[in-house]
């Protein structure tokens, strides 16, 4: 008997626990209650390495959702950062816009003032040299613009068109050594020339001594020049100096117009020029 | 050197069966961890035990193998939360096929071995419909059946030379000079 266990033992075992799994399950499936005598003794040995695997694979599993989470973040941020580099690109378009729009309408004000046919134009480029003060606008000939012709801002006078292409023009400005406008102290109605140095600033010359003027005093065009129109504003009195010696004063003069700066101009016919237009005109 | 008595030192033989049933055990407790903590995570979970129970059954024709498979069984329907029946039917079963079989024919080749696993993962999936009287309804979801007991099949038979090797060479111990 003991020989024929021993010789089947195999089958025998397998067909043992296939009988008894299939018993538990049977009961186990039709039972409400589970059948599980054993099953709690394995669970209570098990249960604390399952909460710790548990806790350990959430937390691995947490970490790495964050971490991905970053990845995300990184991304996000970087579509962020290129949507706002846009935007402010845009956004200083924008300024740029207001201020020429502010600029412009400064110039159509100007252009208002009976200025005979203005021709608005642009600079668009300036000589690198310091010891030169011309500036090149993108305008000539072709539209008007003539040898002598005075350039404005609203802000003051520029210079005066000294050479013309067809479709450019250069500017002698105000504050070149060689540049001169006739001039008058607003306030005191003393005349004389603003000039510029060659050290870049400008001065009024040849107002007599004991001549009324003050720091501050604002100087404008004269209009005697036959070139500007009388009565634009060039600059003012930033310094008066009285010589003991010679017959003039020493005025040094601050130029309205921030020439380095200036982008929009208006290109205005001599005044000579446009006060016969204006007599053909009333003919 | 003189020997010692057996009262004072295991013989190899019991020292050897008392090292393959610790690592046999250990392996169970650790792949029932696996399979109802750590890999819960994954999209889907491989069937360690299925493997380890084929291993019984292929090297460990014996008594002690039967009942191993049978714990096995039983300590992943306790631990998973199913019924005590499920696995432990399953698990019986698989190991009766691979014991038998095996018993019969030589099955100590990959070939066969990769079989065996086939073999064993849709027996356990035919018992889990039986047992879940889902035998009608698994007709309706046949392709959803076929494409689980597809994963299953590759997943078990990617780790089983894995899982083969480390058990034998456990079970093989350390090199004694």
């Amino acid at each position: 008997m003991l020989e024929v266990l021993h010789r089947y033992r195999i089958l025998l075992s397998c067909g043992f626990i296939l009988f008894i799994s299939l018993l538990l399950a049977t009961v186990n499936a039709r039972s409400p209650y589970r059948m599980d005598p054993v099953g709690v003794l394995f669970l209570e040995v098990m249960q604390p390495f399952q909460v710790g695997l548990t806790a350990l694979t959430q937390g691995s599993v947490k970490v790495w959702d964050q971490y991905r989470d970053l990845l995300s973040v990184h991304q996000t941020n970087e579509v962020l950062r290129a949507r706002l580099a846009a935007f402010e690109r845009m956004h200083k378009q924008l300024i740029e816009l207001e201020l020429a729009n502010q600029r412009l309408e400064l110039l159509l004000g100007l252009r208002a003032q009976a200025l005979g046919s203005p021709i608005a134009a642009r600079v668009i480029g300036r000589n690198p040299g310091a010891w030169t003060h011309t500036a090149v606008l993108d305008k000539g000939q072709r539209h008007g613009i003539r040898k002598g012709m005075a350039v404005l801002t609203p802000a003051g006078v520029v210079g005066q068109v000294v050479s013309v292409g067809p479709h450019a023009a250069h500017i002698l400005l105000i504050a070149a050594p060689n540049s001169g406008i006739g001039a008058l102290v607003q306030r005191s109605r003393v005349p004389g020339i603003v000039s510029g140095t060659l050290a870049g600033h400008c001065h009024l010359k040849y107002v007599q001594r004991g001549s009324d003027v003050q720091v501050g005093d604002v100087i404008i065009t004269s209009g005697q020049d036959g070139i500007f129109p009388k009565g634009q504003q060039i600059g003012s009195v930033t310094r008066v100096t009285t010589r003991d010696d010679g017959m003039f004063q020493d005025l040094e003069v601050m130029l309205s117009a921030e020439l380095a700066k200036i982008e929009e101009v208006l290109v205005v016919a001599p005044a000579v020029v446009r006060a016969g237009a204006e007599r053909l005109g009333d003919e | 050197m003189p020997q010692r008595s057996s009262e004072q030192e295991p013989s190899d033989s019991e020292t050897s069966k008392l090292r393959t049933f610790g690592l046999l055990g250990g392996c169970g407790a650790g792949a029932i961890l696996l399979q109802t903590s750590v890999l819960q995570t994954l999209p889907f979970v491989p069937d360690l035990l299925l493997i380890l129970c084929v291993y019984l059954g292929i090297y460990h024709r014996s008594v002690a193998g039967a009942a191993g498979a049978f714990f096995l069984g039983y300590a992943l329907d306790s631990c998973s939360g199913l019924p005590a029946g499920t696995h432990t039917l399953a698990m019986s079963l698989i190991f009766s096929a691979v014991a038998l079989v095996s018993q019969s024919l030589w099955m100590n080749n990959p070939v066969s071995v990769f079989g065996l696993i086939a073999l064993a993962v849709l027996l356990k999936t035919v018992t889990f419909l039986f047992l879940h009287e889902a035998e009608w309804a698994a007709v309706l979801f046949l392709p959803l059946v076929a494409r689980y007991v597809l994963w299953d099949v590759l997943f078990s038979l990617l780790l089983t030379p894995l899982i083969f090797a480390l058990l034998a060479a456990g079970e093989r111990g350390p090199s004694r000079a």
